[in-house]
């Protein structure tokens, strides 16, 4: 069975400006691969400046790479021009790790999750606040809370929102970008195990980008490791877990939080 | 230094720019200056065309752009059809008395501005400064058109000040001393209506530039060693706040000759304002061309005065210009 | 909070001043065109309570001037006719705001005209021209703003959302206007065009011409805006959901444009009226009989008025108050919306 995204040999350069008469050129990504079957979870783990973010947005077809190709349910997506990527995007949704910025914070929330609706043009005006609420709900958020302006909503309340208008035009895979790096400890712990509970009952794809391991290890089946705009260690959680093989990754393994297990007592090591 | 060679192209494509939008204006404009010549019946039509002819109005645009281009590379800069003469004299001699004005006007603004911000910053918030802010705020709700007529009115009935011109009829057979009291007799009058006009806003950036950096940490440190505070102000506080000032100053610089059209025009002052307002209305093309190019060197040389002086007196320019 | 109450003292002071040039029917005891021939260049009369001989009246009233005797340009009160003020009196008749027909007016006199701020050469009452003169010198400004901002806020938003070539284009053309003085610009523009055209078309020329002096500056704010919003993430995920340009412009961008825009207009109107009164002061701007600020003080420029008629410089003056509701308006919006706070000092900066 074809994977639900495949990426093969993906390159983004980015101009950085002159020194000395040339131009520079930044390889934010130099040449990844990875795919993810329909249903599982790929954690793509990585520094800062690996080039996660910007596998994203090419994934999310909001930025054009320079070679390589991406695959959508067998479609060659880079092959596509303007307007047919804008007929593939609700299929492929993001959720950014800053909801401050990624909500227009002057908007309400009923706005923000019927944005999708209204932007597609599905849907009547009532029939988007009923099917907006549904969301709303879907996620948590009380009812009360839909007229509230996105910005006099707490950090969870916001990242909630935000996957709940990504959530909106029913997309098969979602990317979640740093999404749960901005929350508090407790916070993230509750929005990963909806982002459990949601891929269980829709059956959802999750790209699943962090920089941080343990994360990574709690909620996704494949870890792809980057560093420097390549994949340079993937396979099953476990086995990255158990025995990392890169320098990048056994860093990265090093940084987590360890829990001691003594009798009665988790401490932090 | 190629950061200078940049800017000074740029300032040179900017005045072709601005020549070549004027040559356009005149193109696209209704009218040229002999149509009122037409319009008189003692004129013959043929010696109209004839006339046209000998300035080249009847040459096409481009053409004609071309000749003036050679003109000016030559020092000339065209022929005036008003005043029946070249206009390169013309406008040296309006320029002249245009900058003898703003000049000094621009002098004294800048000589009261900077003592006056200084110290307001220094008691800021306290009675000299707020006296003073009242006053700049008063002053700044006052469009210079208003300041203009009100003191040309006050004058008039007065008796104190001329109303008009450059000098007063016989001034050539004043003496050295004569002459000095007449001339500044008539200056009084625009120059006070000039700095009237600046001097709020000068002072505000003084105040605000030289407050903002009064908070800094090495000035208390100076105070804490003792310091006495004109010593501080002037030779700490001033020096850390130049860097708007001195754009400022630029600015100031930039616009001596094209501030003060309005206030030439009320006071009846020689200068180049009146001249380009007649000029524009009898379509008298080159003088109109002329001084506006004038003006815009102006313009464009005080910006880069000001980055020169920016260059020389802001190591951290320096720096970051030689690392390029 | 205390900005709060500061833009709303203002905002109300400004609403005021506009609605009595609004209502200046109402308020002028007279049309500003109806002339008085035997009555030219009569300074202003005053108002009083109390008669020559101890009399005092509740209702206000004033003395008809006439002239002193053996001179010919120096008036006296004539004592022996006291006539009194009437409110809320009925005049000729004028448009409220253009539309509804109305015949009272605040004051006015049934047996003398009074002129509270004197006449002209043609014994026209100078309040009434000066209330009337406001309505087209205020509405030359609010168009002629409208329209810059118009321009600029739709080149700010083209050049900073579709960025490359046009954007480099546009902000050259934006350096060029920018780096020219507004005045000269002003009256170049102006003059080029046709010079003697009704008053209808001169007030339209001049609101179209200062219009299209003023917009580099606004569309560089504009373009600022429009820039760092363009990044922002919520308009990534717009996009995300299939949004097209236009969309995300008028969602999300321009929204956030709408308070530098509004801080430009409190800076720009008040300009632009200067703008027309001086077009109009030198004759470029509109002509007589209409009446705006500008021309009115056109006859100061002759020296008689000058040294004889010094009420002549009262229109000069109306303006002030405008300004000062304008620019203190302007500096409560700036402290409320600091995080745009646009350098003014480098506003001479060609780069």
């Amino acid at each position: 069975m074809q994977p639900l995204l495949k990426v093969e040999n993906l390159v983004k350069h980015y101009a950085a400006g002159r020194s000395a008469g040339t131009k520079v050129k930044l390889a934010a990504l130099d040449g990844v691969s990875l795919s993810i079957p329909s249903g599982e979870t790929l954690a793509l783990v990585g520094e800062s400046g690996s080039g996660k973010s910007t596998l994203a947005l090419c994934i999310a077809c909001l930025e054009r790479p320079t070679s390589g190709n991406i695959w959508f349910e067998g479609i060659d997506v880079t092959a596509l021009d303007e307007n047919q990527q804008r007929l593939l995007r609700p299929q492929i949704q993001l959720v950014f790790q800053d909801p401050a910025s990624s909500l227009n914070p002057r908007w309400t929330a009923l706005d923000i999750v019927s944005e999708p609706f209204l932007v597609q043009r599905h849907f009547t005006k009532p029939d988007r606040a009923v099917r907006a609420l549904q969301l709303l709900d879907r996620v948590a958020i009380p009812r009360k809370m839909a007229a509230r302006r996105a910005d006099e909503l707490s950090g969870g309340q916001k990242q909630r929102l935000a996957i709940a208008r990504a959530l909106a035009l029913e997309p098969k895979i979602i990317i979640l970008d740093e999404a749960l790096s901005a929350l508090d400890c407790s916070v993230q712990a509750q929005i990963s195990n909806l982002l459990l509970e949601l891929q269980c009952s829709l059956g959802l794809t999750y790209l699943f980008i962090t920089h941080n391991f343990a994360m990574a290890a709690h909620l996704a089946d494949q870890i792809a490791v980057m560093d420097r705009g390549r994949i340079v260690e993937s396979g099953p959680a476990e086995n990255v877990l158990r025995s990392p093989r890169h320098q990048a990754t056994r860093s990265l393994i090093a940084a987590m939080p360890r829990f001691i297990e003594t009798p009665g007592v988790l401490v932090h090591s | 230094m190629r950061y200078f060679i940049c800017r000074a192209l740029h300032a040179v494509f900017l005045l072709f720019g601005v020549s070549l939008l004027t040559f356009l204006f005149s193109a696209l404009t209704p009218g040229n200056y002999f149509d009122e010549m037409r319009l008189n019946p003692q004129i013959s039509p043929e010696a109209v065309t004839a006339l046209r002819a000998q300035y080249q109005l009847d040459r096409p645009l481009p053409i004609r752009y071309a000749h003036w281009l050679n003109a000016v590379a030559h020092g000339q800069m065209g022929f005036s059809f008003a005043y029946n003469s070249p206009v390169a004299p013309l406008l040296w001699v309006r320029a002249r008395n245009t900058l003898l004005l703003t000049a000094t006007a621009t002098l004294l603004a800048w000589l009261l501005a900077l003592p006056l911000g200084i110290c307001s910053a220094a008691r800021f918030g306290r009675a000299p400064d707020r006296v003073l802010s009242w006053t700049t705020a008063t002053l700044l709700v006052i469009p210079d058109l208003v300041l203009a007529l009100g003191l040309l009115i006050l004058a008039v009935r007065t008796g104190w000040f001329p109303t008009g011109g450059l000098v007063s009829v016989g001034f050539d057979e004043f003496s050295a001393l004569q002459k000095l009291r007449d001339l500044t007799l008539h200056m009084a009058l625009p120059v006070t209506a000039l700095v009237l006009a600046t001097l709020p806003m000068l002072v505000r950036h003084v105040r605000a530039s030289v407050a903002e950096v009064l908070d800094a940490p090495f000035l208390r440190a100076g105070a804490g060693h003792g310091l006495p505070e004109h010593k501080l102000l002037l030779g700490y506080a001033l020096r850390a706040a130049a860097n708007p000032l001195i754009s400022l100053f630029g600015f100031s610089v930039g616009t001596l000759l094209s501030g003060s059209l309005l206030v030439e025009v009320v006071m009846s002052w020689p200068g180049l304002g009146p001249l380009l307002l007649e000029s524009i209305l009898a379509r008298d093309l080159y003088v109109v061309i002329g001084g506006v190019l004038l003006s815009m060197v102006f313009l464009v040389a005080g910006n880069l005065f000001a980055d020169i002086l920016l260059y020389w007196a802001d190591p951290r320019i320096r720096t970051a210009a030689s690392a390029k | 909070m205390k900005q709060r109450r500061r833009l709303t003292k203002w905002l109300v002071v400004l609403l005021i001043l506009h609605g009595i040039i609004a209502a200046a029917g109402f308020f002028a005891p007279y049309d500003p065109v109806e002339q008085d021939r035997e009555r030219p260049y009569l300074p202003p009369m005053h108002i009083h309570m109390m008669e020559a001989h101890g009399h005092f009246h509740l209702r206000p009233f004033f003395y008809p001037l006439r002239l002193r005797e053996g001179s010919f340009d120096q008036y006296e009160e004539d004592n022996a006719t006291a006539v009194p003020l009437n409110f809320f009196t009925r005049g000729t008749t004028y448009r409220l705001l253009g539309i509804v027909p109305s015949r009272i007016h605040l004051f006015g006199a049934a047996s003398a005209r009074v002129y509270l701020l004197g006449s002209d050469a043609y014994g026209r009452d100078q309040l009434s021209r000066i209330l009337y003169g406001g309505q087209v010198s205020l509405l030359a400004g609010l168009l002629g703003a409208g329209i810059t901002l118009f321009l600029g806020a739709f080149i700010g938003m083209a050049a900073g959302y579709f960025g490359g070539w046009r954007d480099d284009l546009l902000m050259r053309i934006a350096e060029l206007f920018l780096a020219l003085p507004w005045l000269y610009l002003l009256f170049a523009l102006r003059a080029f065009l046709p010079l003697s055209v009704s008053p209808l078309e001169a007030f339209l020329l001049v609101v179209v011409v200062i219009g299209m002096v003023g917009w580099a500056r606004p569309a560089r704010m504009v373009r600022g805006v429009v820039l760092s919003v363009k990044e922002r993430d919520f308009v990534r995920a717009a996009r995300g959901f299939g949004a097209s340009d236009i969309y995300l412009l008028r969602r999300h961008i321009l929204p956030e444009t709408a308070s530098v825009l509004l801080t430009q207009a409190t800076i720009l109107v008040p300009q632009f009226v200067l703008a027309e009164m001086t077009l109009s002061f030198l004759g470029l701007g509109v002509p007589e009989p209409m009446s705006s600020w500008g021309n009115l003080l056109a006859t100061l420029q002759q020296y008689n008025v000058l040294v004889s008629y010094w009420w002549m410089y009262l229109p000069a003056l109306a303006i002030v108050p405008f300004f000062l509701g304008y620019l203190s308006l302007a500096s409560a919006l700036h402290e409320r919306t600091s995080t745009y706070k646009i350098d003014e000092k480098s506003k001479w900066n060609l780069s």
